[in-house]
């Protein structure tokens, strides 16, 4: 009986250990030819709480050009409800050599479970007045959107990557530009830019 | 002290609106008065034993759905929070922070950039009043306009965070309002409010 019960109090010390939640979210990402550089970044602690990141401008030139870039993450954990949530936002966009602008680029990651479910939710990510190699663009951009910019490489815009084995654990990461720069006559990889990231995930 | 604080805010004010009417003389703009720099407001609800969180963005105002605003509006907020009370009841002192930005240019300074902290945590007092998936919570911030205005320990209320479903798209709502300048109060169109236990320290 009370081995029974020290396994029993094992097992729920190990389940409420195992819950965690993880939160970021960034501006703006530039590595060129192995030079990195990085707006400032809000990072979750795996307990929960809040973080942000700020910065009045950032620019890297010929890469990105951008204003008032917010980054926030909150999330906490608990045994009946866990859930952690990301919001970056950078306006006044310029992109690769203006070959895509914005007014203002959104990503939202939200990650939670419950006591019967558990999920992930991108809505409320979105551009604000898109331009895309001089074309406004007046949809919804689609997750996964891939556009070819001459010149440049390529672009994957509102980029959504899921992760977790959707039993235990749930998370994704929005990158709403994620330019790859290529070179013009090898066709490699030179380097990218991401332009509005967040990501979040939980674990039970 | 506080005397003078209130006077720089005021004359802060008093600038900001002129700056406001010089870039756009057509458009009305909302007023800022003296209540600018009215004493935080005290908790008036009853102690909550829970705490909350949240992030995520709100468009459309005063329930009327959740549908992200027309890109040429820029009418929309996003937001990031934590909050709790400081101790278990029956004090109302609460903790945490929230920041909150408004994109839309017919706002106050052209829209914002607001960053509160809290220091108190209540069940609602609004229309919101009884529903245990609601929490209040409010303080004081630094809020830094468009327009290049910056002012320091703005008030702030958080009138009711509701954590109704998962996801929170759809369904959870917030409502708040900083200073006497602005509002806004909706249903989210992207991210999530979570009441917790109050339990550890996040």
């Amino acid at each position: 009986m009370t081995l029974r019960f020290l396994v029993a109090l094992t097992l729920l010390a190990g389940a409420v250990q195992a819950q965690s939640v993880t939160g970021k979210a960034f501006g703006t990402y530039v590595n060129v030819a192995g030079m990195v550089s990085q707006s400032p970044v809000a990072m979750l602690p795996t307990t929960g709480g809040m973080a942000t990141g700020q910065a009045d401008a950032y620019g890297v030139p010929g890469s990105v050009d951008a204003q008032w870039l917010n980054a926030v993450t909150t999330g906490a954990v608990d045994t009946k409800k866990t859930g952690a949530q990301s919001t970056s936002e950078v306006e006044n966009v310029s992109a690769a050599a203006g070959a895509i602008t914005a007014d203002i680029v959104t990503a939202v990651a939200t990650s939670y479970f419950g006591q019967f479910n558990g999920g992930t939710d991108a809505t409320g990510s979105g551009f604000t007045n898109l331009v895309v190699n001089g074309v406004p663009v007046t949809e919804d951009v689609a997750p996964n959107t891939r556009v070819d910019l001459p010149g440049v490489g390529y672009a994957i815009l509102n980029e959504q990557t899921s992760t977790g084995d959707g039993v235990t654990s749930w998370g994704i990461t929005v990158n709403m530009i994620h330019v790859v720069l290529q070179d013009g006559l090898t066709g490699l990889t030179t380097g990218e830019v991401i332009i509005g990231s967040a990501s979040s995930s939980v674990a039970r | 002290m506080i005397k003078a604080r209130h006077l720089s805010l005021a004359l802060g004010a008093v600038a900001a609106i002129l700056v406001a009417a010089c870039q756009d003389t057509a458009s009305p703009r909302p007023s800022i008065t003296a209540g600018h720099v009215k004493p935080p407001p005290k908790g008036g609800g009853e102690c909550a034993n829970f705490r909350l969180t949240g992030g995520g963005r709100v468009d459309q105002r005063d329930h009327l759905g959740y549908a992200k605003s027309t890109p040429e509006s820029h009418d929309f907020a996003t937001f990031g929070f934590q909050a709790r009370p400081t101790s278990a009841c029956p004090p109302t002192d609460g903790s945490g922070n929230i920041e909150w930005n408004e994109h839309n240019p017919d706002e106050f300074g052209g829209g914002f950039a607001f960053h509160g902290r809290v220091t108190f945590f209540t069940t609602p007092t609004d229309e919101t009043a009884g529903d245990s998936r609601c929490g209040r919570f409010g303080g004081l911030g630094r809020l830094n306009t468009r327009n290049n205005g910056t002012f320091e320990d703005v008030p702030f209320e958080v009138s009711h965070a509701c954590d109704v479903a998962e996801p929170g798209v759809g369904n959870d709502h917030i409502k708040i309002t900083i200073g006497d300048v602005y509002t806004r109060h909706g249903i989210l169109s992207g991210g999530n409010i979570q009441q917790h236990r109050l339990t550890g320290n996040n």
